[in-house]
């Protein structure tokens, strides 16, 4: 019993960083209607970005969450405003090969850049671990939970109470419309883009803390993403973060009880019978496509 | 049929068919790069048709072509270790192919009958990592991870090689066209177009999609046959590698989706440029495929093929190209 509630907080804190990754791919989704394929290598830029910083100044990685935000927002909006804004008109299929080439060309310039060496980040706590009853939590992850809960009350607040938040879910919902009521859909695009981004260096930061990564490692990883989005549905925060939360336990439970093989299989499997049989997700509201 | 510009096809195509044909006589081929280059273009061209017939005329992106290309290596592994086939033996492609196309038509039913669009493309690519992984576990049937060996003793030249791929290339290039004239192709296009209304005017959509599906899918299969017989050994990451999925597709939207051209234009110039990028800057050259990407995107995102009508063109090529009529 208690190997089955170990697993399942493995499964829950993992999944956390699926959660955070899914949430910025739903929102890019729900606005621009592409699966933004380079979310994962994103995450890794963020990685490596907090793997340097830490090498080189010694600055505690969980600071890195401070400096991340402002800079991917950054990144979100030059990205938009350079490319996908341009590409937006000619439809869906070159949009999401412009996120596939953009993957291409991240991944590589990384490996080129910092080698493809696997990395991690190991501070002076990243053993640490807190013992609640009989089951082992790893103190990094713990806080990489609590950061993502946190992003995503962020995320969910802005959405929810702020004007522009709204703005967003009104493009999702329905562009034209939205575009109707006097909302700028490049604005809206634009805004959702970088918070995606940004969602994806939080995403990162929290990969780099609590695992090895390398320049690879990012494709897999939106993969994953896009499988929480599916399960947790598009257009909801608190979907994405419960599908990576879902896609975690899954997987933990697969690795334990099946055989590390399998456990990808199951993922996958579990995903197209989501897609067959409830495409909104759990929580979504509005079905696209 | 009028958009096929028949001067073009006759003084242009039929001398390069020509010259492709008796190309292995001119070099030799054991050692010419070039005809390997072709070979693997060859390939290309029939998987991006492939799957041009299921995204640009039936309307349903897949991106699950790597599946069907790996069920068709290890079809015809499987049938040669267990020597119900021979080396290079038609037999065994058209047993990949037809394994491929039940495959498709067997996931077709209820992926296409449920799923549109963008769930349906993640459907086929979930399909195809589940294939994968199955193919991984597969123990000694499919040899798992490692994958099955094959009597590399058997290869003799490079030249039947060649010819193989390039048939295949050519009998897709002609059932599509074939298909495409018919009262088929025109159900296809009506799907694409719209649907709903296709479905009410009383085109039995399923069919149709699952017949592109499985056609795409049966090509797809013998490339991964022929491809099978050149590697001699083949592994799941390999033959189910996503680059089987994504490479096509990348070809057809450079070429031109939707066109009978596009891929084939698609497929040489793209490869044409990753093994130039390969050769001059061999470090960096997923970078420079990377870049290159994105820029065909920015400014081509309807294809070379779009080159020749002026309305299809991006925006900024537009500003940039300030002829009255395009090339």
């Amino acid at each position: 019993m208690a190997a089955f509630l170990q697993i399942l907080v493995n499964g829950v804190l993992f999944g956390s960083m699926y959660g955070v990754a899914a949430i910025g791919l739903s929102l890019i989704f729900g606005t621009m209607q592409i699966i933004f394929i380079a979310q994962g290598a994103m995450m890794i830029l963020a990685a490596y970005i907090t793997y340097w910083i830490f090498t080189l100044t010694s600055v505690d990685p969980f600071f890195c969450f401070v400096l991340i935000i402002p800079i991917f927002l950054g990144i979100g909006w030059i990205f938009y405003a350079g490319l996908f804004s341009r590409v937006a008109a000619a439809g869906k299929n070159p949009s999401l090969l412009l996120a596939f080439g953009l993957m291409i060309l991240l991944e590589n310039l990384m490996s080129l850049a910092w080698t493809a060496n696997t990395r991690a980040v190991t501070t002076s706590y990243t053993g640490m671990g807190l013992a609640v009853g009989n089951i082992q939590i790893s103190f990094t992850r713990a806080v990489v939970f609590l950061i993502s809960l946190l992003a995503t009350g962020l995320v969910f607040f802005f959405m929810k109470k702020t004007l522009w938040g709204k703005a967003v879910r009104a493009a999702s919902e329905n562009i034209k419309a939205a575009a109707l009521l006097g909302i700028s859909p490049r604005r809206v695009s634009g805004i959702t883009f970088s918070i995606g981004i940004a969602l994806a260096g939080i995403a990162g930061v929290a990969t780099a803390t609590t695992y090895p990564f390398d320049p690879y490692f990012g494709f897999v990883f939106s993969l994953k993403a896009l499988i929480a989005v599916a399960f947790g549905g598009i257009g909801s925060v608190g979907g994405a973060m419960f599908g990576g939360i879902l896609l975690g336990v899954i997987e933990s439970v697969s690795a334990y009880t099946i055989s590390g093989g399998w456990a990808d299989a199951i993922s996958y499997g579990a995903f197209l019978l989501v897609l067959m049989f409830r495409p909104q997700g759990i929580f979504g509201r509005s079905a696209a496509s | 049929m009028g958009e096929h510009n028949w001067k073009a096809i006759c003084w242009g195509g039929f001398p390069l068919l020509g010259f492709l044909l008796v190309f292995p006589f001119l070099v030799d081929s054991e050692e010419s790069y070039l005809v390997y280059f072709l070979f693997l273009t060859f390939i290309y061209v029939s998987m991006a048709q492939g799957w041009n017939l299921v995204a640009g005329y039936a309307g349903q992106a897949s991106l699950g072509q790597h599946a069907f290309f790996g069920v068709g290596a290890y079809v015809t592994a499987i049938a040669w270790k267990a020597e119900w086939i021979g080396y290079l033996d038609p037999v065994g492609m058209l047993l990949s192919g037809l394994g491929a196309a039940v495959l498709a038509i067997l996931i077709g039913i209820p992926l296409l009958a449920k799923l549109r669009g963008d769930y349906f493309a993640l459907g086929t690519l979930g399909l195809g990592e589940i294939l994968r992984v199955v193919f991984t576990q597969g123990g000694s049937l499919t040899g798992g991870p490692v994958g099955l060996m094959l009597p590399s003793s058997a290869y003799e030249s490079m030249a039947p090689y060649y010819y193989i791929a390039l048939a295949i290339a050519l009998v897709t290039l002609l059932v599509l066209f074939l298909l495409l004239r018919s009262s088929v192709g025109l159900a296809f296009v009506a799907i694409r177009e719209d649907e709903e209304a296709a479905g009410a005017n009383g085109i039995f959509v399923l069919k149709y999609k699952i017949l592109a599906f499985s056609v795409g899918a049966f090509f797809t299969g013998m490339c991964g046959s022929i491809f099978a017989y050149y590697l001699f050994h083949i592994h799941p990451s390999g033959v189910f590698s996503l680059n089987w999925a994504l490479l096509p597709v990348l070809m057809t939207i450079l070429g031109g989706i939707g066109t009978l051209m596009g891929p084939i234009i698609g497929a040489f110039v793209m490869s044409a440029v990753f093994e130039m990028a390969n050769t001059w800057l061999p470090d960096i050259h997923p970078i420079f495929s990377g870049a290159f990407i994105i820029l065909v995107m920015l400014f081509l995102p309807k294809g070379i093929m779009s080159l020749g009508s002026k309305g299809d063109q991006s925006p900024i090529l537009r500003r940039l190209l300030p002829f009255k009529r395009a090339v």
